[in-house]
């Protein structure tokens, strides 16, 4: 027995190529979650089209990824070779812990995927479309329990924004926080709350099997696979895309900043990322530049204002 | 922590122990501002329940403490614990500068001696071999990111 | 007749080659660490949690879910063979097995031990194919004041309703639900008790409690004992084999200790070691043979040993179809579900079908893997039991550090190794039990979030706790099985008690 493990032990060694890593990329989070799974896609990738010759993924665990940003923007300032993986949950977990470090401590480069919030409910529910649901919250905002991900996540921040939109008192709002999307799932089939709000793709499983009615989406367009209206179109000024991005170090020169955007755009732009995207089921909402970076602090705003009126921020 | 002396000694200390945890959650149940919404409760209610738990279950040590006088404990081996615990702090240590496999090899030494194997230039290469040897399936074929020191890079990074 | 169709299919699945293998893997494992006198499957699943997360999911399961099978039958091995139980459930083997084995019967006993987990392991797994679907159906009308209800009876049943003290139980679960508490609040996002500790905001790892209290402490407890002389291991004397007479006076045990242990394991009601200690209790009742009870009666054997096995199988029951875990192996085992991202509760069997049925059906091709591993391959374990000490817990600790270094090299997690695994040595020394402590740390933060979100929906109102007769049933259940144990050792009774003590898995 001993003899044989030794012995893959040492092939193993002798397989394994000698060169240093071009690019550590950071997942702030567990092994096994999204940003995770991102950022191994990611190295995977970046390898498999040449893009660099080696890639590691280190993952620095904690508190919405903060944990993890908090050391990236100390350790790795000033050089190149370093990225971080990140998302809209960050946003949130940034000023909801009152991390010391945010996002303009790091470089962001692009967004990369992303994800519309669903609103809907069970498929015996009373409950037909977005308005009526929305008339409920103003008469009795108490009596409408909405089930969904972890409280200041994305799905939080969305029923605060529709309330704040709908003229409703966003401290009013009856929020049921779950531990994700699935156990979420479980009380709104079982009519425990009153409607269910989480990513898209938790939900559209249910809604094909008809157990599910989806009353509308967050984004600005219509996602792929419901024809559930966008909140824009019911009326409500709501949009919200849970995404995930990838930023670099601080302190990089413009010419640095340029070099990693190159190698970002070569990645999302080729045929292995796009066969990456469809097995994961990932969307695209690659984002880059200038825009991004006007998008992000459009968010951060927004974000940190309704949080505010949510009373999860002072 | 001598008990064989002082027989209810253990009963008292735990007493202690859990009344002290249980004042430091009720402390802190109280700090927290509370944000109970339509629950009623918020997040202070549960280290304020638990805390009161805690001092319920000190009171009733202290109660069985009085009543009754502690078994006899076997004699503990004080040294076999000191080697073990040496290793798990020489390991915390020495894993960022020296890397996984030295500072693992260490540990595994310290432990086969608490056990009883005093033999420390055996123990410690047979350390470096297995650690060396995790290393390689764990980082290298798992995946998983462990601190490499110099050893790993000379041999694996090359 | 569905889940017979689903069984089916999940059979087709579970043929997979490489799912074949993790399974052959996982009750490999598990046999050892059964062997293994000190560790036991919690332990083991929570050391290979952290390296699973890269493979694939269904693999993984399976193979956490065959340490769980493997680990029942290889403890009986060390019970019959060294009179120390291998783990918890087969403390009580040891009884009459070791003295069958000094009798020169360690065959039959082994032998039965084998058959009797066999039976037992194939007829509970298929007790929980047909009976998941039921309950999965029953769980939509669980909300969050049933999910309350039912987490306090298993606070009650895992600390205070058996062994010999309710304080030491309960002392065990709060220090555990104190620990729960330190992190964020998932309701509130609210941070508590991290002392401004970034590293504690996420709170206390499950994987770096279990394998601080069962590996260090585990470690620290057997190093602190002084003791001459190594244990010794009897000889099998002749084949591994029963007479006709064993196979009689074994047959209806082994079917008595699966009705025993499959619904013990699969009511929130303690797991595996109650279920053996139980069966064997009942066996001393009953048999036609009470003069060899305590010299080595063959029923006394072949009970226990398919109660603990019907018992690991009914736990899954719960931990499948509600996501709520009665033991610390089926605790550490839904962190591996979260690992993946998959929730174990009714959704899973709709949400991934394939997944369930597929890990069901590997069961019981684990289940025929054992009964090869465990009788005609018996004197490969045997010769674990010759590893030297030493080299035994040298190795246990360094592949203990791995888990938590691979995962978060923090040095706040290794603080936290060595910390807990002296409390879990005192714990160990002063008789107070470890798997409350672990029950308590991950059900904790789920029965507070659980009674908040009810009392949320109910805009405040405490009444929506016995709003249904299904919570107020179980919410009384729950005080009746604190309060009864305790009239009952205050009447002088508590040794029948103080017998059932639940230990660690």
């Amino acid at each position: 027995m001993k003899h044989t493990v030794f012995g893959a032990a040492l092939a193993a060694v002798l397989a394994m190529p000698a060169f240093a890593a071009d690019y550590t990329i950071m997942a702030p989070a567990a092994p096994g979650g999204g940003w995770d799974s991102t950022a191994r896609a990611m190295a995977d990738t970046m390898v498999a089209e040449g893009i660099s010759a080696s890639v590691q993924v280190q993952n620095v665990p904690g508190a919405g990824g903060t944990v993890g940003l908090a050391q990236f923007s100390s350790t790795a300032a000033g050089d190149a070779s370093q990225l971080i993986v990140g998302g809209y949950v960050m946003v949130g977990a940034i000023l909801t812990n009152a991390s010391p470090v945010s996002l303009a401590d790091v470089t962001p480069i692009a967004r990369l995927t992303g994800e519309a919030v669903g609103i809907a409910v069970a498929a015996s529910s009373p409950i037909q479309n977005i308005s009526e649901l929305v008339e409920m919250m103003k008469a009795d905002p108490g009596s409408v329990s909405w089930g969904g991900g972890s409280a200041g996540g994305v799905d939080h921040i969305t029923v605060g924004l529709l309330a704040k939109a709908a003229g409703v008192d966003p401290t009013k709002i009856n929020y049921v926080a779950f531990a994700g999307g699935g156990e979420a799932l479980a009380a709104i089939l079982g009519n425990q709350v009153t409607v269910g709000i989480s990513g898209v793709g938790e939900f559209l499983p249910q809604v094909e099997a008809g157990s599910m009615r989806m009353l509308a989406v967050s984004t600005a367009e219509k996602w792929a696979g419901t024809d559930a209206p966008t909140l824009m179109e019911s009326g409500f000024d709501v949009n919200v895309q849970n995404w995930r991005m990838v930023a670099a170090a601080p302190g990089l020169s413009d010419e640095q900043k340029a070099a990693v955007a190159a190698d970002v755009d070569k990645l999302v732009t080729s045929a292995g990322w796009q066969a990456v995207l469809a097995d994961k089921g990932w969307a695209n909402t690659y984002m880059a530049g200038a825009d991004f970076d006007a998008q992000l602090a459009k968010e951060v705003e927004a974000t940190s204002a309704v949080l505010k009126d949510i009373g999860l921020v002072q | 922590m001598n008990k064989e002396r002082r027989p209810n000694g253990a009963a008292f200390a735990i007493a202690l122990g859990l009344a002290a945890l249980g004042a430091l959650l009720i402390w802190q149940g109280l700090a927290i501002p509370d944000k109970g919404g339509y629950a009623g409760i918020g997040s202070g209610a549960a280290p304020k329940a638990i805390g009161g738990g805690l001092i319920v279950l000190a009171l009733c040590h202290v109660w069985t403490g009085l009543r009754s006088s502690s078994l006899p404990h076997p004699h503990q081996n004080w040294a076999a614990i000191g080697w073990i615990v040496t290793g798990l702090l020489l390991q915390l240590f020495l894993l960022k500068p020296l890397g996984f496999t030295i500072a693992s090899a260490l540990l595994f030494a310290c432990t086969a001696r608490a056990m009883g194997y005093k033999k420390l230039q055996i123990a410690l290469p047979v350390g470096l071999v297995l650690a060396f040897v995790v290393y390689g399936v764990f980082d290298g074929l798992l995946k998983l990111n462990l601190p490499a020191g110099f050893v790993e890079n000379l041999i694996y990074r090359g | 007749m569905e889940a017979f169709g689903f069984l089916l299919q999940g059979l087709a699945t579970a043929m997979d080659p490489m799912l074949l293998l993790y399974a052959l893997l996982g009750v490999t494992l598990g046999t050892m660490v059964g062997v293994l006198p000190g560790i036991g499957p919690a332990l083991t699943v929570a050391l290979l949690l952290p390296v699973t997360y890269g493979l694939d999911p269904a693999g993984s399961l399976i193979m956490f879910a065959g340490i769980y099978y493997g680990g029942m039958y290889g403890g009986s091995t060390t019970s019959i063979l060294l009179n120390t139980p291998g783990e918890s459930a087969s403390i009580v083997t040891a009884i009459e097995g070791n003295k069958m084995a000094l009798a020169g019967r360690g065959g039959p006993a082994l032998a039965t031990a084998a058959i009797g987990s066999f039976v037992a392991g194939l007829l509970a797994t298929l007790a929980l194919a047909f009976i998941a679907p039921s309950v999965v159906k029953l769980a939509l009308i669980f909300g969050p004041r049933e999910y309350f209800a039912l987490m306090m009876l298993a606070f009650v049943t895992v600390s205070a309703a058996f062994g010999d003290s309710a304080m030491k139980g309960l002392t065990s679960l709060f220090i555990g639900l104190a620990l729960a508490l330190v992190g964020i609040d998932g309701l509130t996002g609210q941070t508590r008790l991290a002392f401004g500790m970034p590293q504690l905001l996420d709170g206390i790892e499950v994987t770096t409690l279990a394998v601080a209290m069962f590996a260090v402490g585990e470690a620290l407890f057997v190093a602190a004992r002084i003791e001459g002389a190594d244990v010794k291991v009897h000889a099998i004397k002749g084949a591994v084999r029963m007479t006709a007479t064993d196979w009689s006076r074994s047959w209806k045990a082994w079917l008595r200790g699966t009705a025993i242990g499959f619904p013990i394991g699969a009511m929130p009601a303690g797991g595996a070691d109650i279920a053996s200690f139980l069966s064997y209790g009942a066996e001393k009742r009953l048999t036609k043979y009470p003069a060899e009870f305590g010299h080595g009666a063959i029923e006394g054997v072949a009970g226990p040993e398919a109660a603990n096995n019907a018992a690991a199988a009914g736990t899954l029951v719960p931990l499948l179809t509600l996501g709520l875990p009665t033991t610390a192996t089926a605790a550490i085992m839904l962190a591996g579900f979260q690992q993946f991202g998959l929730q174990p509760g009714p959704l899973l069997f709709v949400t991934a079908p394939t997944l369930v049925w597929g890990l069901i059906a590997s069961l019981l091709i684990a289940n025929v893997m054992l009964l090869v591993l465990n009788l005609p391959l018996i004197r490969i374990w045997i010769k674990l039991l010759m590893i030297p000490r030493h080299w035994l817990y040298a190795g246990i600790l360094l592949f203990a550090t791995l888990g938590t270094i691979g995962v978060n090299p923090s040095p706040v997690e290794l603080v936290q190794l060595t910390i807990f695994g002296l409390m879990g040595y005192g714990m160990r020394l002063l008789n107070y039990p470890i798997a409350p402590v672990v029950v308590g740390l991950i059900l904790g933060p789920m029965a507070e979030q659980q009674l908040r979100r009810a009392l949320s929906i109910a805009q405040g109102d405490w009444t929506t706790l016995v709003a249904t007769p299904l919570s107020a049933g179980l919410l009384a259940v729950a005080a009746l099985a604190l309060i009864v144990p305790m009239l009952m050792r205050a009447r002088g009774r508590g040794a029948v008690l103080s017998q059932v003590a639940a230990d660690e898995d």
